[in-house]
């Protein structure tokens, strides 16, 4: 096998996505002639940092076998933390490192009532959802918190040498959690337990640990969002972050992660976001009302899981 | 599988539930001194049928295995409300466009159904979409105005009562729960789904159509989905996009802290009820005391921690090794 069909085998998943982005550019570009202009491009870059950096810890908890709904409200307390940082007039680090480390906090609870107290992800992170949203209600109530300072609009706003801050957040997280998957024992690890967290636990590893520390990675990656969603709007409101966690899964989904566990790609994830942030762009500009966001997100993770569903039922027979 | 007595671990969860049922309301007349009066029963009984449906159609799904959850069953309720809206407002009369409104959220459950059973994506992934793309739908086909303008006499359902029985609650919601506690109970049909979600091989094996069945249940879902709908629409006159937002996890948490296995074969529709009167309960007597709702949602957001957590105390040791089986257990 030459080395460029086993690329295009391990990676048909990526190539499938550039094409159909290549195809929606194409389509949106025939339709509105503001869609490939250098500005919308940026803009869309510049609004799909939050998601893209929620979708890589989002890809690591998926490949564990775990899912987190959660995340949404891990970025809303943590959002009201860092608004009520700014308000007691704080420096901008503090600040940073205050929304980062509750995001934490959330996340690494989230892997604990997993991994410790064995209750499935998806209730436990519907549960810590209610809560989250709760402590947002009962701190903010029904006002916003608004007329921030500007002293972290260079994160979103800035460029470096021409380019935006975003784009090395962006690679700085995805570089961080390559190397943690490919170059690091704990990748392995993450995998095993993915495919067969019985078979882990048999080798020795720290199943329970290294859940912990994915979803953990989740929340500090949830509330790295937060501070940039802060830097951005200036202001923290009731319905922040309601999206967000259906976004990064279907992102995540969309990428080729499998979310029985165990397989995920990380470039699949930001291919995925790539590909929901130009629809969602391209759709409000060739006049499509953005209530259809929802519709079109779906309609594509039917299809998508579909076609995955009926690939792995002809590659493995069926079960049933 | 069923055993009545008390060394059944479900029958120890309805006693468990009751004696919390009985904590709660304790506690709601401490809080509200307007709670222990006659006129607290129709306001209780009035919020229980349409998260009663929802609960008691997510309780079977999950029983029935697979694993099976849905997801979707808000999404359906606001969509099939505006079907009938809809509908009305072309000139159908009211009650068949309910009838067409069940008809069409037996078909909403039906895709959930294919597209788990058949093409075989997990539940929990599937029914996400099919929440993204019904409320999506829901949404943007009214562009999120509301649907109003229902005739006067169409709120006898939602809004008459009987001796301080909602009728609604009297109605829908008792007959539905009674009708498919015997099924499950006392009918081969229930049985079938018990052993569905006990082994779905052995099921299988000794011809139970495990697949059909388990799309049954979810074209079930769909319909109680589409008979709440319409209990809402009476109720409040008007069919709201957004009406079902959030009860998906709230008929998720009554079907577990009622005693519902997550993975599957374990549960009663009894125990679900209880889990119903309980968070009823519980709303309504935070309300009376004027508590900010948002205690609501972080107490009912403990409860479906805890109350699995609970399970795992109550002796399943099995939870411990069967995690990680809600994405699927196929590799």
């Amino acid at each position: 096998m030459t080395s460029l069909s086993r690329f295009a085998r391990d990676a048909q998943r990526e190539l499938i996505l550039v094409l159909a982005i290549l195809m929606i550019c194409a389509l949106f570009a025939s339709q509105s002639e503001f869609f490939l202009t250098e500005r919308n491009l940026t803009t869309v870059l510049r609004r799909s940092v939050d998601l893209a950096i929620i979708g890589a810890g989002m890809t690591l908890v998926i490949m564990s076998g775990g899912i987190d709904v959660s995340v949404g409200g891990i970025l809303a307390v943590s959002a009201i933390f860092i608004g009520r940082a700014f308000e007691a007039d704080l420096p901008a680090p503090i600040v940073v490192i205050i929304g980062v480390s509750v995001g934490t906090l959330l996340g690494l609870m989230n892997g604990a009532i997993c991994a410790k107290a064995k209750v499935p992800p998806i209730i436990a992170t519907l549960g810590s959802m209610y809560v989250f949203i709760a402590v947002l209600y009962l701190v903010i109530g029904g006002t916003w918190i608004s007329g921030l300072p500007d002293t972290l609009s260079f994160l979103t706003r800035g460029d470096v040498a021409g380019i935006p801050v975003g784009v090395f957040i962006i690679a700085a997280v995805y570089g961080f959690c390559w190397i943690l998957l490919h170059r690091q024992p704990w990748g392995r690890h993450l995998c095993a337990i993915g495919n067969d967290e019985g078979a882990a636990r048999l080798v020795g590893i720290p199943v329970d640990r290294v859940k912990m520390q994915a979803y953990a990675l989740l929340g500090l990656l949830a509330g790295l969002a937060a501070v940039l969603y802060v830097a951005r709007l200036r202001n923290v409101e009731v319905n922040i972050g309601t999206n967000v966690a259906l976004e990064a899964i279907a992102a995540t989904i969309l990428g080729g992660a499998n979310i029985r566990g165990g397989v995920g790609s990380l470039i699949g994830t930001l291919l995925g976001v790539v590909f929901i942030k130009l629809m969602q762009n391209g759709l409000v500009l060739i006049g499509v009302s953005s209530l259809w966001e929802g519709v079109v997100i779906g309609g594509l993770l039917v299809v998508v899981l579909s076609i995955d569903a009926l690939q792995s039922r002809y590659r493995y027979g069926r079960s049933l | 599988m069923m055993a009545w007595s008390t060394h059944d671990p479900t029958t120890k969860r309805l006693f468990f539930l009751f004696g919390l049922w009985l904590v709660v309301i304790v506690i709601s007349s401490l809080l509200s001194p307007h709670f222990l009066q006659a006129s607290t029963i129709p306001f209780l009984l009035q919020y229980v049928p349409i998260i009663g449906l929802l609960g008691i159609g997510q309780t079977l799904v999950i029983l029935s295995g697979g694993p099976g959850i849905d997801l979707s069953v808000g999404a359906m309720l606001s969509l099939v409300g505006l079907a009938v809206g809809w509908l009305f407002t072309l000139g159908v009369d009211i009650y068949a466009a309910c009838l067409l409104g069940i008809l069409f959220g037996a078909m909403l459950g039906a895709v959930n159904g294919v597209l788990i059973n058949w093409i075989g994506i997990p539940s929990l992934m599937a029914t996400l979409a099919t929440l993204f793309a019904y409320s999506g739908l829901a949404l943007a086909l009214t562009g999120g105005t509301p649907i109003g303008g229902l005739p006067d006499h169409f709120t006898w359902l939602g809004q008459g009562q009987i001796w301080l029985i909602p009728n609604h609650f009297l109605l829908v919601f008792v007959p539905v729960a009674i009708i498919l506690h015997v099924v499950l109970t006392y009918m081969r049909v229930g049985r079938h789904i018990y052993a569905a979600g006990n082994d779905e091989r052995a099921a299988h094996l000794i011809g139970i159509r495990v697949r059909r069945l388990r799309t049954g249940l979810y074209i079930l879902s769909g319909v109680l989905a589409a008979l709440a709908a319409i209990m809402n629409l009476s109720w409040f006159q008007a069919a709201r996009p957004d009406a079902g937002i959030g009860m998906e996890l709230l008929s998720i948490t009554v079907a577990v802290l009622g005693g519902t296995y997550i993975f599957g074969g374990q549960g009663r529709i009894a125990g679900t009820v209880l889990a119903i009167m309980i968070v009823t309960t519980l709303q309504v007597g935070l309300q009376l005391a004027n508590v900010s709702q948002a205690w609501q949602l972080g107490v009912i957001g403990v409860l479906l921690i805890g109350s699995v957590g609970i399970n795992t105390l109550l002796g399943r040791q099995s939870l411990g090794q069967s995690l990680g089986r809600l994405m699927g257990q196929a590799k």
